[in-house]
């Protein structure tokens, strides 16, 4: 993906906002003496690890290896999301009254609970039931929450597809799913991309929840940090800019894909 | 090949009125005829089209297409409609695929043809609509009456035994129904059995075997297209054709 001109004018608001803040900060009257020569470490370091693994090399600090396993956990979850979210979509408009009810019933259970609750939930009722990793827990709580909304983004974009589409398929002899398949799931998707990247975009935050389950995600990594160094503003500032690093990765892609199907407009 | 007999059909309005499209409605079509079917909007000359191939449920009666029951609940609507090419007023090509995919889809999904085959088909069909040189482009790019001409190549790929025309060109600039008619006309000269649902008297004076004029879901009147411009014998057919000539 080459960065176009759009992307670096974005950068650079983002980049005088940033020294806004932090203009604010110093000049303000807040005696406080930044320590920002001990994030690089966090990211990366030199050296030994332990006593039993002691071999010098590049390291990933405590930060990388949060963004690591929040990097994870969002891909994993978004991909699980989709899935789930096609199904919920699809079974809305069912014909059959029983299928439509309980995926309208899945959708407004989940999306009328915090989604923290329903970590919680996970992770210590169903987790310890079926013997899940923290890990696992995560990504299913983070992937059913994500997979209601994503449901009626598909649902919504399934409608907005003319009737004629569907008509003009079933005519040819084409059955309901292949129909679903080749011509309206591949419309509706080029239509909902924009709703699915702020959909996804929200999910790599919200995972920032799955630290309550004591899983080493970014946002845990910085607690950890913070509470061993006491340099809270620098390390959160950073945790926020590695959010944004994934975040606005993914609203670039996303923005491409949508470039790249509009050929056929 | 086409026995329809006393056929109902009423749609619900959104306010809950009930509005009868097809009352007692029976006939037959022979193979290799063309029926031109007229009438007012309202009157359910689409919804016959499209009960032909099930796109709509019907209330009572029974539609026969080659001796099988197509309301019968055993069979497969599938197999049936594989043998019905439908054209529709507002062309209903897939946006999202090229010219020559539109045309080839259905024969490798529907017809398990593969690659090189239908590829063969699509090309000599989009060859005799005349508009192979555009085999790459999206529909977007299209005007409509190639538009409409490639939703016919689709429609044939599926060597079809009978081809039903749903207004087919009356979305279309008037330049443009000329080149759509002409292949329609094409076709009926080949001999495939043919329902059009048209305003086109032309066409039908032209092609049609028999006409058929409906009005408030039943059969008015029907006969030659010579009968319709000299004799015609009800004053709702009069009234129609005074208003449409």
């Amino acid at each position: 993906m080459t960065i176009n001109k759009r992307s670096l004018i974005t950068l650079g608001v983002l980049a005088i906002v940033t020294y806004a803040v932090y203009y604010f900060f110093t000049r303000r009257g807040i005696t406080y003496i930044w320590h920002w020569e001990r994030i690089p470490e966090m990211l990366f370091y030199y050296g030994g690890k332990s006593a039993e693994d002691a071999v010098p090399r590049v390291r990933m600090g405590i930060l990388m290896m949060g963004f690591v396993l929040t990097l994870k956990i969002s891909i994993a979850s978004i991909f699980f999301a989709i899935i789930i979210g096609t199904v919920v979509g699809i079974t809305r408009l069912s014909h059959e009254p029983v299928t439509r009810a309980l995926s309208l019933g899945y959708v407004e259970l989940i999306r009328n609970t915090p989604l923290l609750v329903q970590i919680y939930i996970i992770y210590f009722f169903v987790g310890s039931m079926l013997r899940l990793s923290a890990f696992a827990a995560g990504t299913a709580a983070l992937s059913i929450f994500a997979g209601a909304y994503v449901g009626e983004i598909v649902r919504a974009g399934i409608q907005s597809i003319h009737k004629g589409q569907m008509e003009a398929s079933r005519s040819l002899g084409m059955g309901y799913a292949q129909a679903m398949r080749h011509i309206i799931l591949p419309q509706a998707f080029k239509r909902i991309i924009p709703p699915l990247a702020g959909q996804f975009i929200s999910l790599v935050k919200d995972s920032s929840l799955v630290s309550v389950i004591a899983l080493a995600d970014l946002m845990f990594q910085g607690q950890q940090a913070v509470a061993r160094t006491y340099y809270a503003f620098e390390i959160y500032f950073t945790v926020a800019f590695l959010y944004l690093v994934m975040t606005f990765t993914l609203s670039m892609a996303t923005q491409y894909i949508e470039r790249r199907l509009a050929i056929s407009d | 090949m086409i026995r329809v007999r006393n056929v109902y059909k009423t749609f619900k309005t959104p306010d809950r009125k009930e509005v009868k499209a097809l009352v007692d409605f029976s006939t037959d079509i022979k193979k290799g005829e063309v029926v031109v079917i007229i009438g007012p909007s309202g009157s359910g000359k689409s919804t016959f089209l499209r009960c032909l191939n099930r796109l709509e449920e019907i209330d009572s009666g029974e539609i026969f297409i080659d001796g099988v029951n197509i309301y019968d609940k055993k069979v497969n609507i599938n197999e049936i409609r594989e043998e019905i090419g439908m054209v529709f007023q507002l062309f209903n090509l897939f946006p999202h695929k090229t010219v020559l995919e539109n045309v080839t889809l259905a024969q490798m999904v529907v017809r398990k043809r593969n690659k090189e085959e239908a590829l063969e088909v699509s090309r000599g069909l989009l060859h005799k609509v005349g508009i192979l040189e555009k085999e790459n482009v999206y529909p977007a790019q299209l005007s409509g009456g190639q538009q409409q001409r490639v939703a016919i190549a689709r429609a044939l790929a599926m060597h079809p035994k009978i081809m039903m025309f749903d207004e087919a060109t009356s979305a279309l600039d008037p330049e443009m129904i000329g080149e759509v008619l002409d292949v329609m006309k094409t076709l009926a000269r080949e001999g495939m059995t043919m329902v059009v649902v048209t305003h086109e008297m032309g066409f039908a004076r032209e092609v049609s075997d028999r006409v058929v004029f409906m009005d408030e879901g039943q059969i008015v009147e029907e006969g030659t297209a010579e009968h319709f411009f000299s004799n015609p014998v009800h004053e709702r057919t009069k009234l129609f054709l005074s208003q449409i000539l």
